[in-house]
């Protein structure tokens, strides 16, 4: 019953880390590319 | 003056309308579908700009068009297309499957015998994409890779012809070979904000309209990226970049003795894009807007390989799909 109780706590607390680590792998993906966009204007288009 | 034709009246068909009629040079816009009754919701919806009309697979096409716009699903668009052709009525199309595009392009002599145009691939991509390609191409003295991706679905039947393309085969043109990529592999693709950064896949979507429009590029690849599907999303995690639709085209090549490259991209929403897209090309085949192009002989082509994309990118501009060029370090 103690060996059951203790795999049941050590899966509580795996599922919990997983749950942190995937939230916290879904912030912003850093830049490969250094620069910006710029709008194509009129000179663009001659 | 002339009178188009919208036949398919989805989210890109309605667009497509609204565009037609806000055109100075049409003057008669008929809005088509299968039921009477959806042709007149949505002429009511355009303030009845447009003129409602049923239009089975078998009903004849109406007299003195001068040109249809199709946004029907892909696996029907070659029969109306085969329709158009043998009636001598310039014929627009944003069907995105590659078989169908293929199919559009087979008409060719068809074309050619009738003395009128069928342009494929007048969509977000295939279609603006094609042009901000020539675009790009244009900007170099030689190009030797272009690289077009897209991201974003306009409505239902869009959605699943993406999800399509993605289960089929990828391809890709590689020094003068039509190559079948196994390997998919997902890339990072950063599209202007706030689309942002997003896995695209690898397909075979308008791979061949790319390769014809630009001959001189040893490798072509397109890449599609398909939003998620959710019926919930939790509080904080909403995707701003989801409702979207986006292009990105990058040409690698030379100007002087120097590598370069020329990166574009559009933001819009899909169904906006599209239907501008595909209503400025059926305006011009009206010969409502000559100013993108002269008229090509008549036959088959992509739209990439018949407009002048200075011209056409300008059009677009003036009804609010504005390019954005990339300006800083691209990593090839």
């Amino acid at each position: 019953m103690k060996a059951f109780q203790r795999g049941l706590l050590v899966a509580a607390i795996a599922a919990a880390v997983s749950v942190v680590v995937r939230v916290r792998s879904k912030g912003p993906v850093p830049p490969t590319t250094g620069g910006g966009w710029r709008e194509l204007q009129g000179p663009d288009f001659r | 003056m002339s009178t188009v034709l919208v036949v398919g009246l989805g989210e890109v068909g309605v667009r497509t309308a609204r565009q037609l009629i806000d055109t100075p040079g049409v003057d008669r816009v008929l809005v088509a579908a299968r039921h009477l009754e959806h042709a007149r919701e949505v002429a009511a919806a355009l303030h009845d700009g447009a003129e409602p009309l049923q239009l089975g697979r078998d009903d004849p096409l109406p007299p003195d068009l001068g040109a249809i716009a199709s946004a029907v699903p892909s696996d029907v668009d070659p029969a109306l297309a085969r329709r158009a052709v043998a009636a001598g009525i310039p014929y627009a199309s944003c069907a995105d499957r590659d078989a169908s595009l293929g199919a559009l392009l087979a008409l060719d002599a068809d074309a050619r015998a009738r003395g009128t145009r069928v342009v494929a691939g007048c969509g977000l991509a295939p279609g603006l994409a094609d042009v901000l390609a020539r675009h790009a191409v244009g900007a170099l003295d030689s190009v030797d890779e272009l690289h077009v991706a897209r991201w974003g679905i306009a409505g239902p039947e869009s959605a699943s012809e993406a999800r399509r393309a993605q289960r089929e085969d990828a391809q890709e043109w590689r020094d003068g070979a039509l190559v079948h990529d196994k390997h998919r592999h997902a890339q990072l693709i950063w599209y202007p904000d706030p689309v942002g950064a997003r896995e695209c896949e690898l397909v075979a979507t308008g791979v061949g309209l790319l390769v014809a429009a630009n001959p001189g590029a040893g490798r072509v690849t397109a890449r599609l990226g398909v939003p998620p599907t959710r019926r919930f999303t939790p509080p904080g995690r909403r995707d701003p970049g989801a409702a979207w639709g986006a292009v990105r085209v990058e040409a690698w090549g030379w100007r002087g003795t120097a590598r370069t490259s020329v990166v574009y991209g559009v933001i819009e929403r899909t169904a906006i894009a599209a239907g501008t897209v595909l209503g400025v090309t059926a305006a011009w085949l009206s010969d409502a807007l000559p100013e993108i192009a002269a008229a090509p002989e008549p036959g088959a082509y992509g739209l990439g390989a018949v407009v002048d994309p200075v011209a056409f990118l300008a059009e677009l501009a003036r009804r609010g799909v504005k390019a954005a060029a990339f300006e800083g370090v691209a990593v090839a």
